[in-house]
């Protein structure tokens, strides 16, 4: 167990690059969006957002809904180019890329922009192939590389330990909190550098949430994440900024203590203390 | 009506105890005839399937011997077997299913995964809907236009062809029915991690829908093993020995068209065995299809 763990603390260093750091009060950005709108058709849902996704920190995005959060997110790993009539327009910036050119490699993209989804959507397949799916699309890894891969993914995401004598079973016979977090080992396995989180715990019990919710403390040490939820106790938990969203406008993006305690706009006051939502 | 809800009366007149017993008096006979009705279809049914498997078995068995696996089709009064035909029918089968399956897994997974609504997707699914309940006789009809007159001749690969078209629909109907079902969550999770869109189809989608394809695969199985009219005009039939898909090819439901209305005792024999073994033989296939499939639940 402490040979596991010891070598797994090697691997972090190696695949993430990077020790254990002192987290400033606000990072450089990873993404940066500016003038964002996007439409469904004629509708538009997002109005010219101006948002930073700092690196290595947690942003959280709260609002009613319908207000345009998840679309955001979408937006961000251009999940929408699979709906014909959608569309977006505007500065969505990474390494000097605009993430919503035309001409952007999707699939690469997606690489280094990994996504959790509400519900668990384990493919049906073992536990160990749904790991290594995602990472055989972007890399050829020998054979003890890859085993070492997915128990590096699977210890990350809090779940080596449950599964690591069942990984040649069906990941469809384990529990929707597990099954979450193997979708989230399955993410972190391709190593994207941020991870987006459409409300990763809406359809989990309270402890499987609690252990998401420590999962995305430790991941933030590696990744910049970006949390879609609509719990605001989870957010003031989870996050270091958080994003106030409304009627398809981003209203307020502060530090999470303050959007929560001091906010300098009316509506998000509203929100926040539960009188509209 | 606001003045009764404020006093906090029910609105209405009094509940009249006689209105109600005689309500649910007339709610449970029309339960009780309707059900017995239900029960007398359902028994119907039953008893004409038993009724054919049991005259089946009692006039077939009869007649069931080595001898109608080891020996062909023989002129009347010689002790002849339905090897050729059976091997016919097996040989006839498996090339319609294996020519059949991958056209309509193609169709299937276009009309799910790529065409959606188009108008090209829309024809393409009306045309395929339409040749699902086409007569089979058609079919049998069009392959002898296409490849039985111009080549000058019946022939096994004829009887095949004609097979595969009555496969095609059935197997793009499970196939886009199955594909269909998978939730938008599961490709999207997939498209998520990076994949394009044919590894997303071939190793998670056709994953997914598995069970139910093969299903599908095993139903047009079922159907064309036990299929006459497409062969008369096609594979025709053969007397002799024969496994070359040039010449005409013997099949069981075919022998039992031409045994069944002879005059001759032990061919009207035969012909009972061939049903026999073909009736059991399509059972078979859909037990096994329904294992299949509650496999997957």
């Amino acid at each position: 167990m402490s040979m596991t763990s010891e070598s797994t603390q090697s691997q972090n260093a190696s695949f993430g690059g990077v020790q254990a750091r002192a987290h400033a009060a606000m990072n450089a950005a990873r993404i940066s969006i500016r003038n964002l709108d996007f439409f469904y058709g004629d509708h538009r849902a997002l109005k010219g957002i101006a948002l930073d996704l700092p690196d290595r920190q947690v942003t959280g995005m709260i609002g009613p809904s319908g207000c345009g959060k998840s679309t955001l997110l979408r937006v961000l790993n251009r999940m929408y180019d699979l709906y014909p009539g959608q569309h977006a327009t505007g500065e969505v910036m990474m390494d000097g890329d605009n993430i919503i050119d035309p001409k952007m490699d999707l699939n690469a993209l997606r690489a280094r922009i990994g996504m959790v989804f509400q519900k668990p959507t384990p493919f049906p397949m073992t536990i160990a192939e749904n790991i290594a799916f995602g990472v055989k699309l972007h890399e050829r890894l020998s054979k003890s590389a890859m085993e070492e891969r997915i128990e590096w993914s699977l210890t990350r995401a809090a779940l080596w330990g449950e599964v690591k004598d069942r990984l040649q079973t069906s990941a469809m016979g384990l529990s929707g909190g597990q099954q979450q977090r193997l979708c989230i080992a399955r993410t972190i396995a391709v190593r994207p550098e941020v991870i987006l989180l459409d409300e990763p715990t809406s359809a989990l019990d309270p402890i499987s949430t609690l252990k998401i919710e420590e999962l995305i403390d430790e991941l933030k040490h590696d990744f910049t994440i970006a949390i879609v939820t609509h719990n605001m106790q989870q957010a003031a938990r989870c996050a270091d900024q958080v994003a106030f969203f409304y009627l398809g406008e981003m209203v307020e993006c502060a530090p999470a203590a303050q959007i929560f305690t001091s906010p300098k706009q009316k509506r998000t006051q509203e929100y926040v203390t539960g009188r509209f939502g | 009506m606001s003045a009764s809800m404020t006093s906090g009366s029910v609105p209405g007149p009094a509940k009249d105890l006689k209105v109600a017993r005689a309500l649910g008096t007339r709610r449970h006979l029309t339960n009780t005839v309707v059900k017995a009705l239900c029960i007398a279809a359902t028994v119907l049914g039953l008893v004409l399937l038993g009724s054919i498997l049991f005259t089946l078995i009692w006039r077939g068995a009869a007649g069931l011997s080595l001898t109608v696996f080891t020996h062909t089709t023989k002129p009347p009064g010689s002790n002849g077997g339905l090897l050729n035909a059976i091997v016919g029918t097996l040989i006839q089968t498996a090339a319609g299913t294996v020519i059949g399956t991958p056209i309509g897994l193609m169709v299937g997974t276009y009309l799910a995964e790529y065409g959606r609504n188009s108008p090209l997707a829309n024809a393409v699914r009306f045309v395929s809907d339409v040749l699902l309940s086409a007569p089979s006789i058609l079919i049998g009809l069009f392959v002898y236009e296409i490849a039985v007159e111009p080549f000058g001749g019946f022939s096994g690969i004829a009887g095949c062809i004609a097979l595969a078209i009555i496969v095609i629909p059935i197997v793009v109907r499970t196939t886009e029915d199955m594909l269909r079902l998978i939730t938008p969550a599961l490709r999207e999770a997939a498209i998520g991690l990076g994949a394009p869109k044919w590894k997303v189809i071939v190793l998670i989608c056709y994953r997914a829908a598995m069970d139910g394809i093969v299903t599908g695969v095993l139903l047009a199985i079922a159907r064309i093993a036990g299929e006459t009219a497409p062969l008369l005009f096609t594979s025709l039939g053969n007397l002799n020995w024969s496994v070359s898909l040039k010449q005409p090819m013997a099949s069981l439901p075919v022998t039992i068209y031409q045994y069944a209305g002879s005059a001759f005792d032990d061919w009207v024999q035969l012909a009972w065995v061939g049903a026999l073994l073909i009736t059991f033989g399509v059972l078979a296939i859909n037990i096994a299809a329904r294992l299949v499939l509650s496999r997957g639940k």
